[in-house]
């Protein structure tokens, strides 16, 4: 497609330009933290320590329970629930559906802070009315997630169940089971690949969240996302910053993320163009 | 089978079709129906969708109508009802319409960037060669990296004692202050692009695989240069996918809240006060609800354009970018 030349400059150029702040962190990530504060990038002596230093500084353990349990439970959730609804919106033709395609899409393209907004005004009626405390609590947090998760699930749901054959379902039913029975014995079976691509990425929507929970976390829900750019705010003006432990963190959080859509690279393209995926 | 032959071979015309009754008309991925449409399996998801998005999105609009803030919250069922004052509000003062514009030029300027970054990467991993998988691998790495880690990273990369200035430093260029200031700006699109461009490489490769070999062949038999071949004959092909990896690209960014938000704290400097970071301000650090709803209500007027372009350009029937 490109000459030789343009291509091997180009190549090395990208890669040079994607790899360099990972390589940063990575150095950054042994070394001590005074080296990093001064911008050595090449310091004299390595600090592994930092990896085992970082998770009582931070409480980085809690705070990766945090968001797995949150994001787990909010994709699990948003998968379940959509598979039904993308069902019936790939099958059946009836009165507002392309509206509701439509609408699906349409949600991506919202700013955040406006579903914020209401639910934490509710959350919070609902703590002072019913004395059912949401705000900063990892319920609170799931519901909220669902917010992006479950349009997001949904609709890779329907671009999943276009794939199926109608036929097995027809042969289905002829063999006598009931719809419920059909969508639950045949399509989820079938969708299963799809269902578990949607719960990672509504997973991984989950993760990278810091907007929903720097407003409905506590201290002691914070999840990862949340402590780390709380770290990174309140090293600066510190007599020692502890940028080495600071990168450290940065490494644990990215590389499941990171190993988790290498693993799925296949998969990527598809969950891209249903958007969703918010740069 | 040979029950079949056998039998036409005799003459005996007794059933055209070999293959039982006729076939229901609708089959494959359009919709269509068996019997009956029990559309009840949709009944738990769709609920869901109305108690967690519809009520809320219809309560933001409520919120934005009255004089909602910290004082009123604990009732806000009866917060004053005050009209369009907040919207007259967020017009007037607030920096709204300043907001408006860093995050228009933010979103426009990245995007632009971008393009021809992940253009020109797709180009290059699009023909097989050795170690392509590994490249494919490294261009995605940037773009996976969750958004809150790659605004760590560069927080700390464009610290005034940082990493960029000592290698500015030595090639014998004075740095400056990159998180503070007039620069802040062009450090986030830097820090956008780099966390972003993948976006477009992989719309882009996704678009070169739909293009049919025999057009290459085509263009190589009128004895095309390369240059020639990428003008006129791939990129037309590609107005699909680009048009819509363009639009969506500008959507996200402007409703990029991570990446501003970890960069540069909160209260954000004025340069780089985008509009989710402005709302998120008014609305849970100085507690102005009803301001806040108002200003993220006025930003989908922004949006509105950009979005009805896209849901346009978007298939819903397959979820693809091609032309209708």
């Amino acid at each position: 497609m490109l000459p030789r030349p343009l291509q091997v400059v180009s190549v090395v150029l990208l890669c040079a330009f994607a790899l360099a702040p990972v390589a940063f962190m990575l150095i950054s990530s042994v070394s001590p933290d005074v080296a990093v504060a001064s911008g050595d990038l090449f310091p004299d002596e390595l600090a592994f320590g930092n990896y085992v230093e970082l998770w009582s500084t931070l409480q980085l353990a809690n705070g990766l329970a945090n968001s797995l349990v949150v994001s787990l439970s909010a994709a699990v959730l948003a998968t379940a629930f959509a598979v039904g609804t993308a069902y019936c919106l790939v099958r059946f033709t009836f009165v507002g559906r392309r509206s509701f395609l439509r609408s699906l899409l349409g949600l991506q393209t919202i700013p955040s802070a406006l579903l914020l907004l209401p639910l934490f005004v509710v959350f919070f009626s609902v703590d002072s009315y019913l004395g059912i405390q949401l705000v900063g609590t990892r319920t609170g947090m799931v519901i909220t997630y669902l917010t992006f998760a479950l349009p997001f699930a949904t609709w890779v749901m329907v671009t999943y169940l276009r794939t199926i054959p109608l036929s097995l379902e027809e042969a289905g039913l002829i063999d006598g089971l009931t719809r419920f029975g059909v969508l639950w014995r045949i399509v989820v079976p079938l969708a299963f690949p799809g269902m578990v691509v949607a719960t990672i990425f509504s997973f991984l929507l989950g993760w990278n969240d810091v907007l929903f929970a720097s407003i409905l976390s506590s201290p002691q829900t914070r999840t990862a996302a949340m402590q780390l750019s709380a770290f990174a705010q309140s090293q600066e003006g510190g007599a020692i910053p502890l940028y080495g432990q600071l990168m450290g963190a940065s490494v644990v959080c990215a590389v499941p993320v990171v190993v988790l859509y290498l693993v799925f690279q296949r998969y990527l393209v598809g969950g891209l163009t249903s958007g969703g995926v918010k740069g | 089978m040979t029950d079949v032959t056998d039998v036409t071979a005799a003459g005996a015309h007794v059933k055209a079709p070999a293959g039982g009754p006729p076939r229901a008309p609708a089959r494959g991925g359009r919709p269509g129906h068996i019997s009956g449409r029990p559309l009840w399996l949709m009944a738990p998801g769709a609920a869901l969708l109305l108690l967690v998005v519809v009520v809320p999105l219809a309560l933001a609009v409520w919120i934005g109508l009255v004089d909602l803030d910290q004082f009123t919250l604990r009732d806000w069922l009866g917060a004053p009802f005050i009209g369009f004052a907040n919207y007259l509000e967020a017009l007037q003062t607030g920096g709204l319409l300043h907001s408006i514009w860093v995050s228009t030029a933010f979103s426009v300027l990245t995007t632009v960037v971008i393009a021809p970054i992940g253009i020109l990467a797709a180009l290059t991993v699009h023909d097989p060669f050795r170690g392509r998988a590994i490249v494919r691998s490294v261009y995605l790495i940037p773009y996976v990296i969750p958004s809150f880690v790659t605004a760590v990273v560069w927080r700390l990369i464009l610290q005034p004692d940082g990493a960029l200035n000592s290698m500015l430093g030595v090639v014998g260029v004075e740095g400056g202050n990159w998180l503070i200031g007039p620069m802040a700006f062009w450090s986030l699109v830097l820090v956008d692009t780099w966390a972003a461009w993948a976006f477009v490489y992989l719309m882009t490769l996704a678009g070169l695989q739909t293009i049919p070999q025999d057009v290459y062949e085509a263009a190589a038999v009128d004895g095309t240069n390369w240059w020639q071949k990428l003008r006129f004959v791939v990129l037309p092909q590609l107005r699909g996918p680009l048009t819509l990896a363009l639009l969506l690209s500008t959507l996200h960014h402007f409703n990029n809240f991570t990446l501003p938000f970890v960069l540069f704290g909160s209260p954000a400097p004025t340069e780089v006060n985008v509009l989710p970071l402005n709302i998120y301000t008014t609305s849970f650090q100085t507690f102005r609800f009803g301001l806040g709803a108002a200003m993220s209500i006025l930003a989908l007027v922004v949006l509105v354009i950009p979005a009805i372009l896209y849901l346009r350009a978007v298939r819903l029937e397959s979820g693809t970018g091609e032309e209708r």
